[in-house]
């Protein structure tokens, strides 16, 4: 195994199977990786597959030697390994090639390459020989003498993959590839992708596009919740199937109650089309209505669109058509006017758009209602009643933290959500939109969080629920859209619908099992 | 905002670095001259006038203005048994400084005090009254109000007179009728060298090119960058001149590594004192001739009353006719046209030439 | 508890500071000692207790340096990098000196004017940074470094060719008797007053504070600050508060040198006092960009540049080695902050943990994470 470290020898014998065992990884109040279990088998092209968040890229990180375990094993080739930096992981022949490319645009492929392997072949020829090499083996068709600057996207990819072969990895972990790739593109890749699993190398391949993993993969695992939560066999399994792995249906799930839609409409989105800088339709045509006491659930595979559907909303981003609260037109309204009007907003990334995480919990329950008592008195903070209708949501969101001067950055994810959600639920608000309000919580928080919305909704709120989660949405709401690219495609009655349902509408319903 | 401070702090570090950057190579440079210097003070132990000298931004070691007044107390040390105090203005000080450097040097009784720079005339002129056995000197000084104070002196010079002829020899030597002149700060005082320069060079040539830049508009810091210098006299050079006068203090150093640069045929002209005799052995060969502020002969004068019990008061102007101003010859580079130079001189001193002093 | 929570909440404020500020006579007597000069006389003049005269120096410098300071902090707050404060105050104290010179109204009332134009221009000089980058995203760092040497270019040829002579150099029309304000003579005649302007670094402080920490306005912009998408869910229009910001911090900045001014500089001329909006940079950073820490930061640099004037006439060393003493202050003190921040929130991890584990475990601990 150490042998690696000198000069990487291509071409022979390239087994290179890991085995994960057992693996948790704990960060301070939550646990990112809990028991997960792979197998990869030499020579495979093996998917790893999840919603974001998941818990995939903490995984990516300990197998790269970025991060180490808590518990548990990796083992590469039956040999038990500990990476202490990812020097390490390359010395037993594991590369990795991010998302991001790490390349300078003013260097040549050589010069990229070289950067920081010069021991290997030095600068010079010996170097553009084995580059030349291993391009013409794999099929990569690059120039080493090309600036970088010069390439295309996937040349750029296939520059950095390049990059971890020349330095003598056989296992080759390639995170969301394809993200950047155009259609094309991501089939050079995956003939690339296959002339190395030709010659042996192993390939961990990281992504939620369920098409490609389906095209690519030998083996898949599925992660969910920070876990390995089950394995699939492309040969057999179905999108359907993978994406019911993937959001689940083994927790508790939440029951609707009775009933409490009345017929006022709350928020009513008429022909609302939001278009990027590059004139592509992220949202197109959106007509939405929640009603007084229903809530309205979101279906939808990320990246469809919800995000910038709740952004429109909230005034964050301009879109063209009609949005109205209550009777009244707010289209024209900025973000603090709607939530006066009564919104409130529990964000999908709390840490992002939630929360002041180096200020104290009193604090971060003035954000968002700036403008509004108990908050506010006359444009001055009123800390007295700020901290102690601090002190109520604590209480009866039964937030944990040892006082409301703790800072938020100190609570767990699950507590700080339900500070958020007592937050936005103070101020009699009419509508409360939430994007993934259970992601990243504990189990008992979730069970809060979703009494809360329930509650939101006996008192008459609209709520937009927007949840990964399908039995989430299919247990908390009294309608059902699905949105796929930028478009509602269908509606659906929470109570005869199934997840397969759901699953075929969100994947465009050309998928049967 | 933990990533603005840092980003903050090292920007704030770093230009404290430069600044510090900048000291060392004044300092370097005046190896020559200074080094025994910070001892001068120490070691004068002589019965003579107590002379309390502070000098202007750039300080000692700039080669220059701040020099050449080292060089008269120098010389009254050696000469006349004094002893003394210095002190220096740093860039971007209070107001109240210099008053505090004054009053420092008064109340550790020193006699005379002289000022090196008009920057002190309001300083001491709020200083002598409370002080009316003490006499004060201020170069380049004047009166800033209506009642004159009866122990300080003001001693000026006739820099256009000075620049006239250095503005002659640039005349002279330039092999593209085209020169260039750098002035530290834009002021009336500087414009008096650029006026007398640029007479000098039309009195030669009327068609010649004098192409005139100044390093601030009213930064006095202007006269401690030699960087800022460098950057005016390399783009005069790169637009054709081949002589470039400068009236910059400490910033000179820069406008002499800019001739050096620009190779062989390229000189630059030093300015107060004979900037040959203290440059390093590589710009040497690039100085053409220096104008001569004698600030040596003026705070010589005014220590040398002070001994003599005669102490110099009011207005003194130091002209050609005095020798107050002059050129230098070290390097022998204009020893062929000498004659031509002391010829202008003797017109001036004649009066058959005005030297305008406004460009 | 309670006890370690103080500690932990006095940290910050006290411990980080204090260990920076020794590391900074460790590293000047070091520099000292190599400077070839005697640490002891260095720091024994340093030390020694001021005179009336330096202290009416130090506080009327400290008045000027904390101005300053409050202007880039304000900037700081909501992560806004004016480093422009220097040419902000430099064209705003011109145009106060040109109008109050001008004499448009009488007395006293010409100095009010004249401290109004002063804020104005600085606020509007300073305005020109936050219009280009929301307009044309142009980054307030290159922008106000670009404009401080237009302002100072500006300046420097205005004076020249509209200024009046005076001895070698030009000013401005000196302002009339009537409008100076003498000040306080604490000590004697000649050791100078303290100037009664000086009273506008206070009122600026308690006023900035108050905005800051008591009103929604200042909420808005320490939220921007702290997280700039959280803020903008929150409603907060974030363009409109980088121009509101900019022109409180160049308002700010044009009143630095006002009690200067009519504390007996009179005019704008070549005594003028540069480089104090970079000075205010490092104690903006050094007070942590509250009011307090800033007021101690102002006295500071304030006691070190008056106290450092003797040491050329006692120990022998240039003035200028006092810079060292305060560059590494502001360095020693971003690090110290680290330091002391990354422990206090390990600490507080650590009683949050102390606390859960108390109370009877309700669930098991199942969390998961992005």
């Amino acid at each position: 195994m150490t042998s690696l470290a000198k000069a990487p020898d291509h071409g022979a014998d390239l087994a290179g199977g890991i085995d994960v065992r057992g693996i948790t990884k704990r960060f301070p109040g939550v646990v990112a990786n809990r028991d997960v279990n792979i197998t990869i088998r030499p020579g495979t092209v093996h998917a790893l597959i999840g919603e974001n968040g998941a818990g995939k890229s903490t995984l990516m990180k300990i197998l790269y030697g970025v991060q180490k375990p808590d518990e548990g094993t990796i083992s590469v080739d039956g040999n038990e390994v500990s990476f202490g930096s990812p020097t390490d992981a390359i010395k037993v022949g594991i590369g990795m090639v991010f998302q991001h490319f790490m390349l300078a645009d003013n260097l040549t492929v050589l010069e990229n390459v070289a950067l920081g392997g010069e021991r290997l072949f030095g600068i010079g020829d010996a170097a553009r020989a084995e580059i030349s090499r291993i391009s013409d083996a794999y099929g990569f068709g690059l120039d080493p003498d090309e600036l970088v600057e010069h390439l295309g996207v996937g040349q750029r990819q296939r520059v950095e993959i390049l990059k971890v072969l020349y330095r003598g990895a056989r296992i080759i972990i390639l995170d969301e590839p394809t993200a950047v790739l155009v259609p094309q593109e991501v089939d050079a890749l995956f003939d690339n992708l296959r002339e190395l699993r030709a010659s042996g190398h192993t390939i961990l391949f990281i992504s939620h596009k369920l098409d490609e993993v389906l095209d690519i993969a030998d083996d898949i695992t599925v992660m969910r919740r920070g876990t390995t939560v089950g394995e699939a066999d492309p040969k057999t399994a179905t999108k359907l199937q993978l994406a019911e792995l993937m959001v689940g249906s083994e927790l508790p799930s939440p029951q609707t109650e009775e009933s409490t839609v009345t017929e006022t409409v709350l928020l009513e989105l008429a022909g609302v089309n939001l278009v990027d800088e590059r004139g592509r339709h992220l949202l197109h045509d959106i007509d939405l209505t929640i009603h007084k006491g229903e809530v309205l659930g979101i279906a939808g595979v990320e990246g469809n669109g919800q995000a910038e559907l709740v952004e429109t909303i909230m005034g964050m981003r301009r879109g063209t058509g009609t949005i109205s609260l209550a009777g009244e037109t707010m289209t024209s309204w900025p973000t603090r006017e709607r939530r006066e009007a009564g919104i409130g907003f529990i964000p999908e990334d709390r840490h992002r758009h939630g929360l002041l995480l180096d200020a104290p919990l009193w604090e971060n329950r003035i954000l968002g209602h700036q403008t509004r008592k108990p908050a506010t008195k006359h444009g001055l903070i009123d800390r007295r009643a700020s901290k102690a209708d601090t002190e109520r949501i604590v209480e009866e969101y039964d937030v944990r933290a040892p006082s409301i001067a703790t800072n938020a950055r100190a609570l767990s994810g699950g507590n700080q959500q339900k500070l958020i959600v007592g937050r936005e639920m103070s101020g009699d608000p009419l509508l409360l939109i939430a994007a993934h309000p259970t992601r990243g919580v504990d189990v008992g928080a979730q069970a809060a969080i979703w009494d809360h919305i329930k509650r939101a909704r006996r008192l008459g709120l609209g709520v937009l629920l927007i949840s990964a989660d399908l039995d989430e949405l299919i247990g908390l709401s009294d309608r059902i859209t699905v949105i796929l690219r930028g478009e509602l495609v269908g509606e659906f009655d929470p109570q005869d619908v199934t997840p397969q349902d759901l699953g075929s509408a969100m994947t465009g319903g050309k998928d049967t099992a | 905002m933990r990533r603005v401070s840092k980003i903050a702090a090292v920007a704030c570090i770093a230009s404290l670095a430069l600044t510090g950057c900048g000291k060392n190579d004044d300092t370097k440079g005046s190896d020559k001259t200074s080094t025994s210097s910070a001892d001068l003070c120490k070691d004068a132990s002589g019965d003579g006038p107590k002379v309390g000298l502070a000098y202007d931004v750039g300080g000692r070691g700039d080669q220059s203005f701040n020099d050449s007044a080292y060089a008269g107390l120098k010389k009254a040390v050696d000469e006349l048994g004094a002893t003394c105090t210095e002190g220096e203005a740093t860039d971007g000080e209070a107001e109240s400084a210099r008053e505090t450097r004054l009053r420092d040097m008064a109340d550790a009784g020193m006699n005379p005090i002289i000022g090196v720079g008009f920057a002190y005339s309001e300083a001491v002129n709020a200083v002598a009254p409370d002080y009316t056995d003490i006499n004060f000197g201020v170069i380049d000084g004047f009166d800033p109000d209506a009642d004159a104070n009866d122990n300080v002196a003001y001693l000026g010079f006739a820099e256009n007179e000075g620049s006239f002829l250095v503005g002659v020899a640039a005349a002279m030597k330039t092999q593209s009728d085209h020169i260039g002149f750098v002035g530290g700060v834009h002021n009336d005082l500087i414009k008096k060298f650029e006026a007398g320069y640029v007479a000098g060079a039309e009195a030669v040539n009327p068609d010649i090119t004098v192409d005139v830049k100044y390093i601030e508009e009213s930064d006095l810091a202007g006269f401690g960058d030699p960087a800022g210098g460098k950057e005016a006299a390399t783009a005069e050079f790169d637009n054709g001149a081949d002589v470039v006068y400068h009236a910059s203090g400490a910033s000179g150093s820069g406008v002499f590594e800019a001739a050096v640069d620009a190779g062989d045929g390229h000189w630059a002209i030093g300015v107060d004192s004979d900037q040959y005799l203290t440059a390093p052995a590589e710009q040497q060969s690039h100085i053409l001739t220096s104008m001569l502020k004698r600030v040596d002969v003026a705070t010589f004068d005014m220590i040398q009353s002070i001994a003599d019990g005669k102490p110099l008061v009011s207005y003194q102007t130091y002209d050609l006719k005095v020798d107050g101003v002059g050129y230098s010859t070290s390097g022998g580079f204009v020893d062929d046209i000498k004659s031509d130079i002391d010829g202008y001189a003797d017109k001036i001193k004649s009066g058959e030439i005005k030297v305008p002093t406004a460009p | 508890m309670i006890l370690s929570g103080f500690l932990r909440k006095a940290a910050q404020p006290v411990l980080a500071p204090l260990i920076a500020v020794i590391a900074a006579v460790l590293v000047t007597s070091v520099v000292v000692t190599i400077a070839g000069a005697s640490v002891s006389d260095f720091w024994s003049v340093m030390t020694t207790a001021p005179k009336g005269r330096n202290w009416v120096n130090i506080i009327n410098q400290s008045s000027m340096i904390f101005l300053a300071a409050l202007a880039a902090a304000i900037g700081f707050r909501m992560n806004l990098f004016n480093i422009g404060v220097e040419g902000q105050y430099t064209i705003a104290s011109y145009a106060a000196a040109l109008v109050a010179g001008y004499a448009f109204f009488p007395g006293k009332l010409n100095v009010v004017v004249a401290v109004l134009v002063a804020m104005v221009v600085g606020a509007l000089w300073a305005g020109i940074a936050g219009l280009l980058k929301v307009t044309r995203g142009v980054s307030e760092v290159i922008s106000t470094i670009m404009l401080n040497a237009i302002a100072g270019t500006l300046v420097g040829y205005l004076l020249s060719n509209h200024g009046e002579q005076y001895g070698q150099g030009r000013r401005t029309t000196p302002i009339p008797d009537s409008s100076q304000f003498t000040g306080w003579t604490f000590f004697g005649e000649h050791d100078g007053a303290v100037w009664s302007l000086a009273l506008i670094a206070v009122v600026a402080g308690f006023g900035i504070s108050f905005l800051i920490n008591r009103t929604r306005f200042g909420f808005d912009l320490r939220a921007t600050g702290q997280n700039e998408e959280a803020a903008v869910a929150s409603g907060v229009q974030v363009k409109r508060m980088v121009v509101i910001s900019m022109l409180l911090s160049g308002g700010i900045a044009g009143l630095i040198w006002m009690p200067a001014l009519f504390g007996g500089a009179d005019y704008y001329g070549p005594p003028f006092q540069h480089q104090l909006g970079f000075t205010g940079i490092a104690v903006a950073l050094l007070g942590r960009n509250r009011p307090l820490g800033i007021f101690f930061g102002a006295v500071l640099f304030a006691w070190l540049s008056e106290q450092a004037n003797p040491l050329g006439l006692v120990a022998g060393i240039s003035p200028s080695i006092v810079q060292i003493t305060q560059g590494v202050v502001v360095l020693a003190v971003v690090i110290a902050y680290e330091v002391v921040r990354r422990w206090s929130t390990a600490q507080e991890q650590r009683t949050l943990r102390a606390v859960l584990d108390s109370t009877p475990p309700q669930h098991e601990q199942k969390e998961v994470t992005a």
